[in-house]
């Protein structure tokens, strides 16, 4: 296919922002509706941009990162469908097949990177430690600009060297690699759940944290409430924890007019 | 590392309550809170993001230098709530730090308050505006209406700025206005935040714990008899005559047989019924023979379904209790942490297919 510089330039831009929009700023220029349309604008056919961007977000509707779950890329996926559909002439729904390869590619994409940037939560705790408000912000862009040149530079890519070059990529990936990571990346919550129970644990509170595990265990295993489960989770931990105010509050105030003599001890 | 040396006080050094934060600051937080996920991470999620947008709130409260730095690093705990809805939280976060609340307070608080948020915007906005607002306009756009993207942005970020801005000035009021009933009963108070904050992240480590050992160890074969029916005239029976007396605890998988090695006719399996084999006389000509044929299936033993008869989740709370012993214990540091189970991630994927991946 022919693309022009400014094609190639402009691809580059839309995917810059898309990637930082996925999960920052009004997350919605993102959505397949969107790039589609404008990715088409881009290679001179809105019309099929839009009628691919329409068909991808149908096919994303569902699909949405729920829970800290990451769903197939849908930035790289919606781009690289308009991109074919626009520029190889693939038919729409061909062309929204082709470019789940590519979407899968995102998501593991979003995995590592997501485990990889964790370590420059310690850029940010040195700031702090500094009480440097200006650090946090340069921090902050600097961890948007990272994400968003990945993106847009292996989509830049793909968009270059089309379709065969983004299979070779994804079959070069040792399996175990993708499995490791992935695993590993699932697994990095529990590092910080282990440091809020370190700050607001001591002796007495281990029955409550078993608690709440084991009514959450309950919980996720009743289907019509597993969905809304942590909320109703919650009501029940406020619910102990209203009660042991209220225990700690009366038992004060008992002392405090000698309440507690009438029972002789 | 020099930030690992440093600990969080218990509280402030300058326990004045701020004035209050004017809207023009709150405005601001709220717009910044457009870029919670920022610096989304597995360690602590949205914590690098949520410190970007509470510090314009933090600057107005703290002017004690040592006090905001204490503020802003405590504010770097593991977080995870829904971006549109994170404004509530901040507002009522700013009340507390406003009135120079205990750290440990505001801390558990801030947990509590942000995790079930999760569930109810998913639900509002994944599962509820996205999809009728996009189903919608994507059928516009496959009919070609170039309004399409634009109805959808419209819609979606008009309700997504109304929760921003609406919730963080709400949740600061409400925090604000419940303050001093809480401050005259501190430490209870703050026990009382801390046991919902541990038994919330006890639920986290359910619902959000995914990490399960999928390995399957094959155990031996075990053996069985498939039933097998069929109608062949008189004549053709009689051929079966050679399938009796097969011994079928030794013979091959695949043998046919009609009765065992003491000429007893055999019980085999067909679907979930147990059947007779043996040669029936049909009356016209025709007979029904039943005959057994041996199986031999493979039995894997599942690590998983092991594991939560024992108690489902476990490996979620083993994960949990053993890097809470290295960080209390052992003065393990979150990095420390993240390289183990990255090692461990790894390890268990079976490196170079030295051993099966157990995830």
């Amino acid at each position: 296919m022919d693309v022009s510089f400014v094609q190639v330039a402009l691809i580059f831009v839309v995917t810059f922002i898309a990637a930082i929009d996925q999960f920052d700023f009004l997350e919605s220029l993102y959505q397949p509706i969107v790039t589609g349309a404008v990715v088409g604008a881009i290679l001179g056919d809105v019309q099929t941009g839009l009628v691919v961007g329409g068909t991808y977000q149908l096919m994303t509707i569902g699909n949405m990162p729920i829970g800290g779950a990451q769903p197939p890329n849908a930035v790289i996926g919606g781009i690289m469908a308009a991109v074919f559909a626009c520029s190889l002439n693939m038919d729409v729904n061909v062309a929204v097949a082709a470019a789940i390869p590519f979407a899968l590619l995102g998501q593991y994409g979003v995995t590592l990177f997501f485990t990889l940037r964790a370590p420059m939560l310690e850029s940010f705790r040195a700031a702090a430690v500094k009480a440097d408000t200006k650090a946090i912000t340069r921090l902050t862009v600097i961890s948007e600009v990272i994400l968003g040149l990945i993106f847009a530079a292996i989509v830049t890519l793909f968009f270059i060297g089309g379709q065969a070059f983004g299979e070779t990529v994804v079959n070069a990936i040792p399996e175990w690699v993708n499995t490791g990571l992935s695993a590993g990346g699932g697994m990095m919550k529990f590092v910080g759940f282990a440091i809020l129970l370190k700050i607001m644990m001591n002796r007495d509170m281990w029955g409550f944290f078993f608690m709440g595990f084991g009514l959450a265990l309950i919980a996720v295993n009743i289907p019509a409430i597993a969905g809304p489960a942590l909320l109703i989770l919650t009501f029940i931990g406020f619910g102990i924890a209203f009660w042991d105010f209220q225990q700690q509050t009366e038992l004060k105030g008992a002392a405090f007019d000698g309440g507690d003599m009438s029972d002789g001890i | 590392m020099a930030s690992n040396e440093f600990v969080v006080p218990a509280q402030y050094e300058d326990l004045t309550p701020a004035p209050q934060v004017d809207s023009k600051t709150l405005n601001r937080m709220a717009l910044r809170s457009y870029w919670l996920q920022s610096s989304f991470n597995y360690e602590t999620m949205q914590s690098g993001g949520w410190l970007f947008a509470m510090i314009p709130g933090l600057e107005k409260v703290h002017t004690n230098k040592n006090d905001l730095a204490a503020s802003m690093y405590h504010n770097l705990d593991f977080i995870n709530t829904h971006p549109f809805l994170v404004t509530f939280v901040m507002g009522i976060v700013l009340s507390l730090e406003q009135n120079k609340l205990d750290t440990q307070t505001i801390r558990a608080v801030r947990i509590s308050a942000a995790s079930p948020l999760g569930g109810i915007g998913d639900a509002l906005f994944w599962l509820t505006l996205v999809p009728i607002t996009a189903g919608i306009t994507s059928n516009m756009a496959i009919e070609g209406n170039i309004a399409a993207p634009f109805i959808f942005l419209l819609i979606f970020n008009l309700a997504q700025a109304a929760c921003r801005f609406g919730l963080m000035k709400w949740a600061y009021k409400v925090g604000t206005g419940a303050i001093d009933a809480l401050t005259a009963n501190m430490q209870a108070f703050t026990r009382a935040a801390s046991i919902l904050g541990v038994f919330v992240v006890g639920a986290l480590t359910v619902t959000m714990g995914g990490t399960q050992i999928n390995l399957t160890i094959p155990n031996g074969t075990t053996r069985g008899l498939a039933a097998h029916t069929v109608v062949v005239n008189n004549k053709d029976a009689e051929n079966f005559a050679d399938l009796e007396g097969i011994d079928t605890e030794e013979a091959e998988p695949g043998t046919l047989a009609l009765t065992d090695i003491d000429g007893n006719a055999l019980t085999a399996v067909a679907g979930e019924d147990a059947v007779e084999c043996g040669i029936v006389d049909l009356g016209n000509g025709m007979s029904s023979v039943t005959y057994a044929e041996v199986t031999e299936t493979e039995v894997n033993y599942s690590v998983a379904s092991t594991l939560d008869t024992v108690l489902p989740k476990l490996v979620p709370l083993a994960l949990v209790l053993m890097l809470y012993f290295l960080f209390a214990k052992h003065n393990f540091t979150p990095i420390k942490g993240i390289v183990l189970l990255l090692v461990l991630g790894l390890l268990g994927a079976g490196p170079f297919g030295l051993w099966p991946s157990i995830w």
